[in-house]
């Protein structure tokens, strides 16, 4: 089967699904965190999908915005990750309550 | 479409009058930051470069006001309203109080002064850019810069375990939420094949896909809902908040909310308005506008009973902003009903007017909430409060005049605020926002309980323990003094700044791309 918009799309679909899944059920810091690249993958993908189909470079532009941005957040993130670990010896986000009604 | 690149390349409409307010806070950001690694030491000088480069920034956006410019620059990239010029106004000021409101902070928690101000003159850059943004990329842009520049700022006490797990949580939060977002704008891309606002308004009527549009648009409410704290979507507020440092506490309920709000008028308001005849355009603001008005509803109740309940001053307040940002939808939704351009623009100013005195109370309230905290802001409930009231006067009436304007008394600013958003959504007639516009009015009686508290708390209360009134630096005198006039000033003579917000650039947010 050749693929095509929908194909893209739902590929995509799935990807954020499974991204935003993660982020909901993992504990591990780390792991949520690639749960949301995981769905910025997935917004990228997008994207390009339509950029193709539309014939149009905004799409592709965006994208590459997406990804510079989604470094600097990588690199902002794992500072605070590290900087949380400092403290406590984990990253698990369950040891992070001490801020609660 | 490529003929149109090259058009572009060749004449680039790159007009950098335009956007110089940005990149003057820009610019004060990098030279704090080269300024910081020269002179660690230093503890005023980068406060005061960050000063001046917002003063120059706030000159040169009043001199853009209604300017013969017309259009839009870097090829439809950036809009010139009274959107963006207001709101513009409200985060310059914003980032001014922060400034002088932390000066305290920063001696005694001996944070690297010089990122701080740098972080936060880049956080206000960013939020510049957003309400600036004409184009979902710039939005995005503008958001992100503005959002990781506060992820750092929540946790600049890097020993400090609330500090870390107020970061920790906001990161993991916020770009969660910006995910929504991205979708969100990626499938309104799918659906209309631009992400320009004017050429998406333009159609909606006739998009490709109007499902994607419609799925599109609900991402985008829940992206842009938890930048803003509207309920479901707060979940992180009162944790982030209450562990932040004070001062940046009080910017962040101030400044990245208000920017978000902003960009959310500008893509919703002007990007999904009705066009006559048009069904799939119908349909998308009918449901935006209900979406919202059903949000609005839900926040203001759960922002104010939730603040009821609470013990921690900072947490009454990150409670009490989820509220206020109900209050700011109601004005919202009625933006996205009003019936001409003139009507909209008046519905706009009044959101922007009421986030202004929003930020104004809050940004003071938190200056003494720093002052009166400590070191880690350990003093901060309400039993620290007890019967402060009359040895510290200033401070006492200080926090008392913020109290009344967050909770809307005649005389105060906040009462303006709250008349003027609640006008256009009572004028529209419509069933559902008149609801909201009850529930707000209920909301605002059930949250006189929580603010008169402190003033009790403050007034008649005995204290067992004892106490002296700490020292008040001369910058922080100068924010909370600021504060209280203009609190009491927009109070009685708001006229002028609103006509100002209402009527801004030629060609308000009319101006379609050349392309």
């Amino acid at each position: 089967m050749e693929p095509n918009l929908a194909t893209y799309l739902g590929l995509s679909g799935i990807l954020f699904t499974i991204g935003c899944v993660g982020v909901v059920f993992k504990r591990n810091a780390l792991g949520m965190f690639m749960c949301i690249e995981l769905m910025l993958n997935a917004v990228n993908l997008t994207f390009v999908a339509f950029s193709r189909y539309y014939a149009d470079v905004h799409g592709q532009l965006f994208v590459f915005m997406v990804m510079s941005v989604a470094a600097a957040e990588a690199a902002v993130g794992l500072g605070i990750f590290i900087a949380f670990f400092r403290n406590r010896q984990s990253i698990d986000v369950d040891t992070a309550s001490i801020l609660k009604n | 479409m490529s003929n149109f690149l090259l058009a572009q390349l060749t004449t680039p409409n790159a007009d950098v009058t335009l956007i110089l307010p940005e990149i003057v806070v820009a610019l004060a950001g990098i030279v704090v930051m080269l300024y910081d690694s020269f002179f660690p030491k230093q503890k005023a000088v980068s406060g005061a470069i960050g000063m001046l480069g917002i003063l120059i920034s706030a000159v040169l956006l009043v001199l853009m006001w209604g300017d013969s410019y017309s259009g839009t620059a870097w090829s439809g990239m950036i809009a010139h309203d009274n959107l963006r010029l207001s709101f513009g106004l409200v985060f310059l000021m914003i980032a001014a109080m922060t400034i002088l409101a932390s000066t305290l902070w920063v001696e005694i928690e001996g944070v690297p002064t010089g990122e701080f101000h740098a972080l936060l003159l880049f956080a206000t850059f960013g939020m510049m850019m957003m309400a600036a943004g004409n184009d979902l990329v710039v939005i995005f842009l503008g958001l992100e810069t503005s959002s990781i520049a506060t992820y750092v700022m929540a946790g600049l006490r890097k020993g400090d375990l609330r500090s870390n797990e107020s970061a920790l949580k906001y990161f993991v939060l916020g770009s969660f939420a910006s995910a929504f977002l991205l979708y969100g704008m990626a499938l309104v891309y799918g659906a209309t094949g631009t992400t320009n606002i004017p050429l998406i308004a333009a159609s909606v009527g006739a998009a490709k896909f109007p499902a994607l549009l419609l799925i599109g648009s609900a991402m985008m409410i829940v992206g842009f809902g938890f930048k803003v704290a509207l309920a479901p979507f707060h979940v992180w507020t009162p944790d982030v908040y209450e562990g932040a440092p004070a001062p940046i506490t009080g910017f962040m309920a101030a400044g990245p909310k208000a920017a978000a709000f902003s960009s959310f008028l500008r893509v919703f308001v002007l990007g999904f308005p009705l066009v006559a005849g048009a069904q799939a355009a119908g349909i998308l603001h009918e449901t935006w506008i209900s979406l919202l008005a059903v949000l609005g509803i839900i926040t203001i109740l759960f922002g104010n009973v939730a603040a009821i309940l609470q013990n921690n001053i900072k947490r009454m307040l990150a409670y009490s902003s989820i509220a206020h940002a109900g209050y700011a939808t109601v004005g919202f939704v009625g933006a996205g009903l009003a019936k001409t351009a003139a009507e909209r623009n008046e519905a706009i100013a009044a959101v922007a007017f009421y986030l202004f005195v929003y930020a104004i109370t809050n940004l003071g309230a938190f200056a003494i909430v720093s002052l009166l905290g400590q070191r880690n802001d350990r003093r901060a409930d309400f039993e620290d409060y007890n019967g402060i009231g009359f040895k510290a006067p200033l401070l006492s009436f200080s926090l008392s005049v913020f109290m009344l304007s967050l909770l809307g008394m005649p005389l105060t600013a906040g009462f303006i605020g709250k008349v003027l958003v609640f006008r256009p959504a009572l004028e529209s007639g419509n069933v559902l926002l008149v609801t909201l516009v009850v529930v707000a009015v209920i909301g605002s009686a059930i949250s006189a309980y929580y603010y008169l508290r402190l003033l009790v708390v403050m007034f008649f209360r005995e204290r067992a323990v004892d106490w002296t009134p700490p020292r008040v630096p001369s910058a922080l005198m100068t924010a909370i003094a600021a504060a209280v006039v203009a609190v009491l000033y927009f109070g009685l003579f708001s006229d002028g700044l609103i006509r100002r917000f209402s009527t801004a650039a030629p060609k308000a947010a009319d101006v379609r791309a050349e392309r």
